[in-house]
């Protein structure tokens, strides 16, 4: 027998069933099996393994009814079953469109395109617009994230690698990288996470282990806003042309003079100092922190140290 | 036939028959392998296996019908395969991540059927769009749209370009030839009549742009090219990087990384511009060394420093 028709028969009878079958039932209900009852489990665990493989979800429970307790196999229809998304053809379109449209690394979505109807002829851009970059845990992220499920990964920050936990909420990519937002159950808060620095795999909990909450916004802050601290409000003064990218990184209202020159200079509140300088001196001999004082006197003696090597 | 897996058979049979048995009149055989991707040939020796498929006692009303007519197939009886499987995590990524990222490109219908599409995909895997969102880069929407614009009417582009590289501001005629986002930044790919040679172009640093009336039909559509490969003539310096400057292996692609005591990490890296490299060094002040190189990436970091240091002193 073509074991795709075994495949098709065991899929149709576990989903038909009204209570989990063992698996001698399974052997005598479903044609194609060998008799001899090592080969059948042999054939039976492969079978079982391909379909799960596939995200049929095949459980294992007690079979009711018996004297002693036996486990027998079943799968939930409404575990199994694809809720009708109710897609307009131009709204399936679109989606076709996007999939060809944009590369996502190393994962390939025409089998996602099959469960809704298909791939169908799209008119659009011939070559990619976009491609974006995959990592190993976003796929698991993802999938924690549908099913509200924790997440538990080694995380390295700058200082040294550790165990985080997280009920995650949201993944963004912003600026070339991929982030999860989450709850962080170390320190009780919302924390952004670089999947870059997820070190191995991600391990998922149980489905519905937290609720999600309403409101979760990616928490976009430039890196001299991070930190503790009092932040301090720095004067940076950047030369025309840069000025116009100063305003772009820094934000418009930053800037609070515009010389004749085409200078400007922009008012920043600075919390991480070492960051921003970094900026200043992005700009090179473009521009210069004017105030306060003892962070422009910083910056010299940066240099000097540097001018000295 | 059957080098294709019995899984990779079923799947598609577990997709295709629930959208064949919603259509009571079925469906034309080429309209199936187009979009399921499927030869002819395959589709008929699996559909050949469909209509064996029932459950036990397997009495004939209960198998399921394939019906082949006039070059159509139709499906009924298919009760439990009468919806498709539920997605995966990575199939439902796909849609959402690459939904999310053609929604994010400047121009895109917040209203349109691109995000409606994403919305109801979201709403029966139980989220809201916004469980995934995509920044594609921070260059300016009308920019990117003028641009994409200019592509399609093939029409040649004049710009008033930062080289970031360089340090310098220069005008340039292009000859646009794609644009496209990738690694959080849009970028224009096209012929620069300045260069004389094809370039990459950053449009965040696009100063002005200026659509022109010069047709660039005739300039020939190259091949999707990565955005920065270091040649063979590349200065490569050896740097050796104290633990708070590791993020660099991170961020530029290095050749050769070493680890060294106490945490520090000896790279290779590609120097393909003076003015890129002195920022790293200023930004990294005393935590990176220098330690092999050309004479100018060498000096590079005191020569910067002087430089910066002569605009703070002459106040």
């Amino acid at each position: 027998m073509d074991k795709l028709e075994r495949l098709l028969n065991l899929t149709a009878t576990l989903l038909d069933t009204e209570r989990a079958l063992t698996a001698d039932e399974i052997r005598e209900l479903v044609p194609g099996y060998p008799d001899n009852p090592a080969s059948f489990r042999r054939a039976f665990e492969r079978d079982k393994d391909d379909l799960r493989e596939m995200g049929i979800p095949i459980r294992l429970e007690p079979v009711h009814g018996e004297e002693r307790p036996i486990d027998g196999y079943r799968i939930h229809r409404s575990e199994y079953y694809l809720a009708d998304p109710g897609l307009e053809p131009d709204e399936l379109a679109a989606l076709n469109l996007a999939l060809r449209a944009v590369r996502l690394d190393g994962i390939q979505g025409v089998e996602a395109l099959w469960k809704l109807g298909g791939a169908v002829e799209v008119e659009g851009p011939a070559s990619e617009v976009a491609s974006l970059p995959s990592e190993p845990a976003l796929v698991p992220l993802f999938g924690a994230i549908l099913d509200c499920r924790t997440a538990t990964f080694e995380y390295r920050s700058s200082e040294r690698t550790a165990t985080r936990t997280i009920d995650p909420y949201r993944l963004d990519y912003r600026r070339g990288h991929w982030y999860v937002t989450g709850l962080d159950h170390l320190t009780g808060q919302r924390r952004q996470f670089r999947l870059d620095r997820i070190i191995g795999q991600v391990q998922a909990g149980e489905p519905g282990e937290f609720e999600r909450p309403a409101d979760v916004a990616f928490e976009d802050s430039q890196p001299w806003e991070l930190g503790e601290g009092e932040p301090v409000t720095v004067r940076l003064l950047v030369d025309e042309p840069q000025a116009v990218w100063a305003a772009r990184q820094l934000g418009d209202e930053a800037m609070v003079e515009r010389r004749d020159d085409g200078s400007a200079v922009f008012e920043v509140d600075v919390v991480n100092w070492p960051a921003f300088r970094g900026l200043a001196l992005s700009y090179l001999d473009h521009a210069e922190v004017l105030e306060p004082a003892e962070l422009r006197d910083d910056v010299v003696a940066w240099l000097e140290a540097i001018e000295a090597r | 036939m059957s080098r294709v897996s019995a899984s990779a058979r079923l799947r598609r049979i577990l997709a295709l028959v629930p959208w064949l048995a919603s259509r009571p009149d079925g469906a034309p055989i080429d309209e199936i392998c187009q979009r399921f991707g499927v030869e002819r040939d395959q589709l008929l020796a699996d559909l050949d296996v469909l209509w064996m498929v029932g459950v036990h006692p397997f009495s004939p009303d209960e198998l399921i019908d394939v019906i082949i007519d006039d070059d159509r197939v139709s499906i009924r009886l298919a009760d439990w395969f009468r919806q498709p499987l539920r997605l995966t995590p990575d199939q439902a990524l796909a849609l959402v991540a690459t939904g999310q990222s053609l929604a994010a490109v400047p121009g895109s219908d917040p209203d349109g059927p691109l995000a409606r599409g994403i919305a109801k995909v979201a709403a029966v895997l139980g989220v809201e769009a916004d469980a995934l969102e995509v920044e594609l880069g921070e260059a300016e929407d009308e920019l990117v749209q003028t641009l994409q614009r200019a592509v399609d009417a093939r029409r040649r582009v004049h710009l008033d370009y930062y080289s970031y590289g360089r340090d310098e501001l220069t005008g340039r005629d292009v000859d646009p030839l794609r644009v496209f986002a990738e690694g959080g930044q849009w970028y224009l790919h096209g012929y620069c009549h300045l260069s004389e040679d094809e370039r990459v172009f950053r449009i965040d640093r696009i100063r002005d742009l200026e659509v022109l009336d010069v047709s660039t039909d005739g300039t020939a559509r190259p091949e999707v090219s990565g955005v920065f490969q270091p040649s063979a003539e590349t200065p490569r310096v050896v740097l050796d990087l104290a633990p708070p400057a590791r993020w660099v292996v991170e961020q530029y692609p290095t050749e050769v990384v070493e680890e060294l005591e106490g945490g520090a990490l000896r790279a290779t890296l590609a120097v393909s511009s003076l003015a890129w490299f002195e920022r790293l060094l200023l930004r990294l002040g005393p935590d990176v060394t220098v330690v092999e190189g050309p004479d100018e990436l060498l000096r590079a970091g005191r020569h910067a420093a002087r430089r910066v240091l002569a605009r703070y002193r002459s106040r």
